[in-house]
């Protein structure tokens, strides 16, 4: 891959809802977040904020990836 | 304005289908809050951090006579989770001016079903591998890691990222061409 595309699949990665827990139970941050640059980073938030839109747009209730992970943790403990 | 407190009794109450409702209209805000700080801390983990306490907490929140006042606490809940991240990584110092911008949060709006339908669109026109990825994600709604995503569609873990890129890509440049802008 080339360090661009590197960069694209580093902001890419960021911007899933998915999020490990750690030992204590808490929501750790995306090992990816931490390879990104200031920049990327910024992307990474912007990319993230327009992919809840279209998510929430298509869902049924509303609800975008990050809604449904927070349910999901409410729901399953 | 929208005043998602209308479902703070409900949710006080221990209803997840209120809390649901709440965070349809509420994520975004809370979310666009964070803005400033989306270069030192995973602002997507911060937030499903808060939204989290928002629902254990909901019961401290008292009514001030003014909307949203579950929506302002989550911010504040975001706030000082990011905080708190900050210290844990020592990063640069950061204006508290710039951290109390979105003091007055607004809900987002109800989703719009010609937005649904020009994504809808657009989502169809895609190649297929593409599709897969962008589906996979959605469809999995934040439980699974890409890696898993990735493997359950026979793809390596670049592979998927790239895919789900050119999927983003794609839809971005569709729904500009419809006048779509997100």
């Amino acid at each position: 891959m080339t360090s661009e595309e590197e960069r694209e699949s580093l902001i890419a990665a960021v911007t899933t809802a998915h999020r490990e827990r750690g030992v204590r139970g808490e929501i750790k941050s995306h090992r990816a977040f931490h390879d990104l640059d200031d920049a990327g980073r910024a992307e990474a938030f912007d990319e993230t904020l327009r992919a809840r839109k279209i998510e929430a747009a298509t869902d049924a209730r509303g609800l975008s990836t990050t809604a449904r992970a927070v349910l999901a943790r409410i729901r399953g403990g | 304005m929208i005043d998602l407190d209308v479902h703070l009794a409900a949710i006080r109450s221990g209803d997840a289908d209120a809390f649901a409702r709440w965070l349809a209209g509420a994520e975004r805000p809370v979310r666009e809050s964070l803005r400033s700080l989306a270069v030192h801390v995973d602002t997507e983990s911060v937030l499903q951090e808060a939204l989290l306490r928002a629902w254990q907490f909901a019961s401290r929140v008292e009514p001030d006579g003014k909307p949203n006042g579950l929506l302002r606490y989550a911010v504040r809940i975001a706030r000082n989770v990011a905080i708190s991240e900050l210290r844990k990584s020592r990063a640069k110092a950061v204006d508290p001016e710039t951290l109390d911008a979105s003091a007055d949060p607004s809900p987002s709006a109800p989703p719009d079903p010609i937005l649904r339908k020009a994504i809808d669109d657009c989502r169809s026109a895609l190649p297929q591998k593409p599709a897969m990825a962008l589906a996979a994600r959605i469809e999995s709604g934040g439980a699974d890691a890409d890696e898993v995503l990735a493997e359950r569609l026979g793809m390596r873990p670049n592979t998927f990222l790239q895919n789900f890129t050119r999927a983003r890509k794609m839809l971005a440049e569709c729904l500009e061409g419809k006048g779509v802008a997100l």
